[in-house]
């Protein structure tokens, strides 16, 4: 794999946190959750570094656990800069718009999903498209029913009756719907790209899983979340598909050749794939519009595909609706920007926080958590690959002091997709992962091969160290029973 | 001049995504093998029939000419996305920084051939490069998948 020629220097914090030093334009340090150090010459430090230029950044430029080299931000960074003053960057919340996780528990026992493992995976992937360019698991929309999506996100698809049950929405990160979406800066191009997308799963790392849930860690917040050991649970890992490609798309391509427009700042910006521009601008003003309205419109892809997911597995474990018992857990964002109010330096302020790859980790007692796990914190949910393991976690005071309400999402690549299919060749994964009672079905062997666990790091080291940051607390494990991939 | 499938392109390693890099006699010659290297990568290898040819106008104002590659390939990237067009033939008729015109040729993409092919979300600025390099040209590009 290519690596920064340029070592970045790296200060020890504690055994679980490395700070990048202020130097150059830098305006303020990175800090860096690992798992022991990084390595110096991973390309995802000098991102660090670079993010921290951003105009307006305060604190620090942060790196979750499971950072791993991306474009312009690293995955699993984490910048909040001001609003006045203050940048935004498309880059900076990614392509797929709040790509994102959820979990729906069940009330079915993970044995009985077990027992009927080929039946559930064939039913769901028979019922939601996957793959390259999938489309067509509901009618094309309308240029009014798509206002209405890119408006009101998850509400438009439990309206239309895609839902597990009446709390979905309550359980869902902003209540699945970001106010300031503003359908008229989507163009006419991402509308194209996405009119018959909604309710697809796409490729890549993508996936729908069914769960057994293996271990509780914490009862208490367990039962707050509704998470009972040896129940089946399932989780849908999707986002914003072709409509929030092109958002994003069109908003870096008006900015990466003008960067100077908005002065020497903005010009000075060390990788083009940070263009940005100032929140208050015009052009800010658009792309956050355009952005609220992707991440509606992933939403409603999420929750499309929760009522298709659970008429599926009423079918395959044929249990009516009343018997599978099903309730989203949460629903959480992983590239966004979200206007949020922090304490710095012993103030309260209003901030714009980029998300590139992290969860949102607020804690107990903050109003912006659902009622319902107001007193606990809110889920945080990570996955993990599709072999191993995934984690439901719950925020905390920690979180809010140090990584503005910030966690990982994930486990994090280690292996290249090249580097996967090189280490899977000659090996049939699908009998693998068969033999260790999971059944996997995907479009092509392909992604089976970049998408092996080996492929990512052991997410139970990514989440030892957010436990240890005091970031988040493990509340319990998944083990994957079935899945769907792209 | 006109180039047709299969033409030299290398694949560069990124953690969680792919990079497209290639070399030619010229500037035009190193964008056709792009977007030709960006439609084998779309393809999976798979053979891609003549179907018919279109113009296209990749416009990028204010652009170097990595960024006008960037914003030719996106052209390329929107017609796979909404109409499955994959280019078989490209002919760069004019590059310069700001803008390009391409006529390129295009077949369809059908799941049975192409079913191994790279699901593209984007063209990406990152470390894209379009420059001299000895007597020829050299860029590349790395794309969000």
């Amino acid at each position: 794999m290519e690596r920064a020629s340029q070592p970045v220097k790296l200060r020890r914090v504690h055994d679980w946190l490395w700070e990048i030093p202020r130097e150059g334009a830098m305006r303020v340090p990175g800090r860096v959750y690992s798992d022991g150090p990084p390595a110096p010459d991973d390309p995802a430090l000098r991102q660090v570094a670079n993010v921290a230029h951003l105009p307006g950044i305060v604190k620090y430029s942060l790196a979750m656990p499971d950072m791993h080299w991306g474009y312009g931000f690293p995955i699993g960074g984490v910048a909040a800069v001001d609003l006045d003053g203050g940048a935004v960057s498309p880059g900076g919340v990614g392509y797929d718009i709040n790509c994102g996780v959820r979990v729906v528990t069940t009330g079915v026992d993970a044995a009985a999903v077990r027992a009927r493992r080929h039946e559930v995976a064939a039913e769901l992937y028979r019922s939601i498209p996957a793959g390259v360019g999938a489309s067509s698991a509901i009618p094309r929309l309308s240029h009014q029913e798509m206002d209405e999506v890119l408006r009101n996100g998850a509400r438009w698809a439990v309206g239309r009756g895609y839902a597990a049950s009446g709390s979905d929405l309550a359980h869902c990160e902003e209540e699945g719907r970001l106010a300031g979406a503003d359908p008229d800066a989507v163009s006419d191009r991402a509308r194209e790209r996405g009119a018959d997308q909604l309710g697809t799963l796409g490729s890549g790392n993508h996936f729908l899983e069914v769960d057994e849930v293996a271990e509780v860690y914490d009862e208490t917040l367990a039962r707050a979340f509704g998470l009972r050991a040896g129940d089946a649970a399932l989780q849908i890992h999707s986002g914003s598909r072709g409509l929030g490609y092109q958002v994003c798309d069109e908003a870096l391509a008006g900015l990466a050749s003008s960067l100077g427009r908005y002065g020497p700042d903005y010009a000075a910006l060390p990788d083009p794939q940070l263009a940005c521009a100032p929140v208050s601008s015009e052009a800010g003003q658009r792309y956050l519009g355009a952005m609220q309205a992707a991440a509606n419109f992933a939403w409603a892809n999420r929750q499309v595909m929760t009522g298709l997911a659970v008429r599926s597995l009423c079918r395959s474990l044929s249990v009516s609706e009343r018997e599978l018992s099903a309730a989203v857990l949460y629903d959480v964002c992983h590239n966004v920007a979200k206007v949020e109010e922090h304490e710095v330096d012993g103030e309260r302020r209003p901030l714009l926080v980029h998300r590139k790859g992290a969860t949102r980790a607020f804690g107990p007692g903050d109003p912006r958590v659902p009622e319902a796990y107001r007193e606990v914190g809110q889920p945080v949910l990570i996955p993990g690959d599709m072999g191993r393991y995934s984690y439901v976690l719950a925020g905390t005071a920690g979180a809010m002091e140090e990584t503005f309400g910030s966690s990982c999402h994930g486990a994090g690549r280690v292996l290249s997709r090249h580097q996967a299919l090189k280490a899977a060749r000659g090996r049939s994964l699908h009998r693998e992962l068969l033999e260790r009672g999971i059944e996997v079905i995907s479009r092509g062997k392909k992604t089976l091969g970049e998408e092996m666990s080996e492929a990512y790091k052991d997410v139970s080291r990514v989440v030892g160290v957010v436990e240890r940051a005091g970031l988040s607390r493990r509340v319990a494990r998944l083990e994957p029973i079935g899945v769907v991939k792209g | 001049m006109r180039y047709c499938l299969p033409q030299p392109y290398q694949e560069l390693s990124h953690t969680a995504d792919v990079g497209l890099e290639t070399r030619g006699d010229s500037p035009e010659e190193t964008l056709a093998r792009l977007v030709l290297g960006l439609a084998a990568l779309l393809s999976g290898g798979g053979p891609v029939p003549w179907v018919g040819e279109r113009a296209l106008l990749a416009s990028a104002e204010g652009a170097d000419l990595a960024q006008t590659a960037i914003a030719a390939l996106r052209e390329v990237l929107f017609r796979f996305a909404v109409r499955r067009e994959i280019p078989c033939a490209c002919e760069v008729r004019r590059l310069a920084p700001g803008g390009a015109d391409l006529l390129v040729g295009f077949g369809h993409y059908r799941p049975e051939i192409h079913g191994e092919g790279v699901d593209v979300k984007a063209v990406t600025y990152h470390g894209a490069r379009f420059e001299p390099e000895g007597a020829g040209w050299r860029a590349r590009v790395y794309l969000d998948i």
